[in-house]
């Protein structure tokens, strides 16, 4: 024995068993020839994934000023493909009403969650890929949801207000609202397809100060998604939601109610109506933005109608 | 329209009054800089001379228009403002609310034309009802658990009433979001700048920060140039808590708020007098200002909120070793 070899610390004789324990495994998980699992590359994501100290190199590159983040989008996009696809198999009537600039989509909600928005946003996305995303807004009460309001910003959604509303469409995006608001959400079972009163115009004045045309858009399928039978508004309130929907399945089958039912959807956009022409000394005439409200309500109201009756069941 | 000739600065050991200072001074040798506080600051520059006036002193507005007269002032940047709050909640308000007042009185005293005041973006409080890119004709709602921005919010309204009445006057007031860089130092960045940051369990809100460097740009400028009116003074680009922990490579420790409120409380009330919703609140809800005005008058910052907390966390790197 050398004398190198006695004065050298046990750490590199420690080094190189760890070195050699990792080359053994590497080959025990290297790659299959053809199918399988890559159990390397699997552990790879996820120490990346669970590491916080990924520093420079994972910088969260694009975030807009929504706090939408493209990267989170790329990674739901299998999800809310499959979703739209194969869940909800979504058709959409009337591609051909959506004008090339941003506008104010107008449509009829229901469900506690905003599956509605995001998969309209989703419509829109496959419909004109290189416009920007379209921004669904949620109501105020998901917005300040722990947990899922993160996720909602990160996918596109915005909380309803006309200073959001405005601000995007006056930077070129186009924006989701559901004017019915917390009373389309709350609408139970056997209200379905009735379309809500419109808030106070609101739209009507974003749309009008933002000089965009509003486009008039029914969802068919998803209020039948999240059937709500009845609500409870007692325990719901201390928790900080409007109300707890008793469906089929939720709370019976706890989380797993959550899961809304696969429903046949159909998205139809209705003919736009123009907003710039119209002048923005329509802002101070209530009489004028109730009418065009109203319009825009009834017309929802015959695509619904048009519709359901078109189809065959809830669930083709 | 051109620069004055004599700048007063309360606050001069605070960061933006000692870079200021330093900034003026170093700009032309004919501008005069007065510098008020209660210490002498360890390092100031020759030409700048110092005052001792304690603004929680009951004659200190005499005092003070005693020497804006003799100095013949023409403008004053008011920026004697607690960086981090303290236990003694009375004596914060003395000192920001009540030494506002006097100094206040001592310009229309002195009949000082111009007036710069150094307020935040923290004042329109985090509220889950916010829209995003505050105004600046948003309402100030504050922090109910505050006294510090309570205080900041009283600040502002006394000026704001104080420049309806003396019309002669100009006023500017300059709201900060949280500044951040290599040198700036409170308590915003020492959360961000313990071992593992406590976070609150789902949610994570888009915040601003302005880097320091522009914080004291605009504040020269605003010295310098006649530019009266409210603006918000913030960097473009606002990114979320999540994101910024994880560009930063900080260890954070999310904890449930009906965990953390109570955890932090005790050391919350002895290092700030309040509770800790007062400070967590603002990692909780939205409270992004809109910069479009200020970026107007007092150009765009260099940095963006990215830029700025990398050019933090890259100092707050080297400080480990320093």
């Amino acid at each position: 024995m050398s004398d190198d070899e006695r004065d050298a610390p046990a750490t590199p004789a420690l080094a190189d068993a760890l070195v050699g324990l990792r080359q053994r495994l590497e080959q025990s998980f290297a790659p299959p020839e053809e199918g399988g699992i890559d159990w390397m590359a699997l552990y790879e994501s996820a120490r990346r994934r669970f590491a916080q100290v990924g520093g420079m190199r994972d910088i969260p590159a694009e975030i807009d000023d929504f706090g939408m983040d493209a990267a989170a989008l790329a990674d739901a996009r299998t999800w809310l493909d499959w979703l739209y696809d194969r869940w909800w198999r979504v058709d959409v009537v009337g591609s051909e009403n959506v004008p090339s600039g941003p506008c104010l989509f107008v449509a009829n909600h229901s469900g506690l969650l905003p599956w509605d928005g995001l998969m309209l946003a989703h419509a829109l996305d496959r419909h004109t890929p290189e416009s920007p995303r379209a921004r669904f807004l949620v109501a105020d009460w998901i917005a300040t949801l722990p947990f899922a309001a993160p996720w909602i910003t990160r996918l596109g959604g915005v909380r309803a207000c006309r200073e959001n509303a405005e601000r995007l469409l006056r930077t070129g995006r186009s924006v989701i609202a559901f004017p019915e608001g917390a009373k389309g959400a709350a609408k139970v079972f056997r209200q379905r397809y009735r379309v809500q009163r419109f808030g106070r115009g609101g739209v009507v004045r974003t749309a009008l100060a933002a000089r965009r045309p509003l486009v008039p858009v029914a969802v068919v399928g998803a209020e039948e998604a999240h059937p709500v039978l009845f609500k409870v508004e007692t325990v719901a309130r201390s928790i900080g939601i409007p109300f707890l929907p008793v469906t089929p399945t939720f709370p019976a089958l706890g989380p797993l109610g959550l899961l809304p039912l696969p429903s046949k959807w159909s998205i139809e956009f209705g003919a736009p109506v123009d907003a710039s022409d119209i002048g923005r000394d329509a802002l101070r005439d209530d009489t004028l933005i109730w009418r065009v409200t109203e319009e825009l309500r009834s017309s929802i109201q015959s695509m619904l109608d048009a519709g359901v009756r078109r189809r065959s069941s809830v669930w083709s | 329209m051109s620069a004055p000739a004599t700048v007063a600065i309360t606050g001069l050991r605070t960061f933006l009054g000692l870079r200021v200072a330093e900034r003026l001074a170093a700009r032309s040798p004919r501008m005069r800089v007065v510098g008020i506080d209660l210490r002498r600051p360890q390092r100031l520059e020759r030409k700048t001379a110092f005052e001792r006036v304690d603004l929680t002193d009951p004659a200190s507005h005499a005092q003070l228009a005693e020497i804006f007269a003799r100095e013949r002032i023409e403008v004053v940047l008011h920026a004697a403002f607690r960086r981090d709050p303290t236990p003694d909640v009375e004596l914060d308000h003395e000192l920001e609310t009540v030494g506002t007042l006097q100094l206040l009185h001592a310009c229309a005293a002195a009949k000082v034309p111009r007036l710069v005041l150094a307020s935040s973006t923290m004042l329109y409080g985090p509220r889950p009802d916010n829209p995003l890119y505050l105004a600046e004709s948003r309402p100030l709602h504050g922090h109910p658990d505050a006294h510090c921005v309570r205080n900041r919010v009283e600040v502002e309204q006394l000026v704001g009433e104080w420049a309806r009445a003396h019309a002669h006057a100009r006023v500017t007031v300059l709201r900060c979001g949280w500044i951040m860089g290599p040198t700036h130092w409170d308590r915003v960045v020492r959360h961000f700048s313990r071992p593992v940051v406590p976070t609150l369990l789902g949610y994570d809100p888009l915040l601003q920060l302005i880097h320091e460097d522009d914080c004291v740009d605009a504040f020269e400028q605003a010295v310098l140039d006649e530019r009266p009116g409210v603006f918000n003074l913030v960097a473009s680009e606002p990114l979320p808590l999540s994101a910024m922990l994880r560009l930063g490579g900080l260890h954070s420790a999310p904890l449930p708020p009906a965990l953390l409120y109570p955890l932090r409380d005790l050391a919350s009330r002895a290092a700030t007098g309040d509770p800790p919703a007062a400070f967590y609140d603002y990692l909780r809800w939205p409270w992004v200002a809109d910069g479009e005005r200020g970026w107007a008058a007092f150009g765009e910052p260099a940095y963006t909120t990215r830029e700025a907390w990398i050019s933090f966390v890259s100092s707050r790197r080297l400080r480990q070793y320093r």
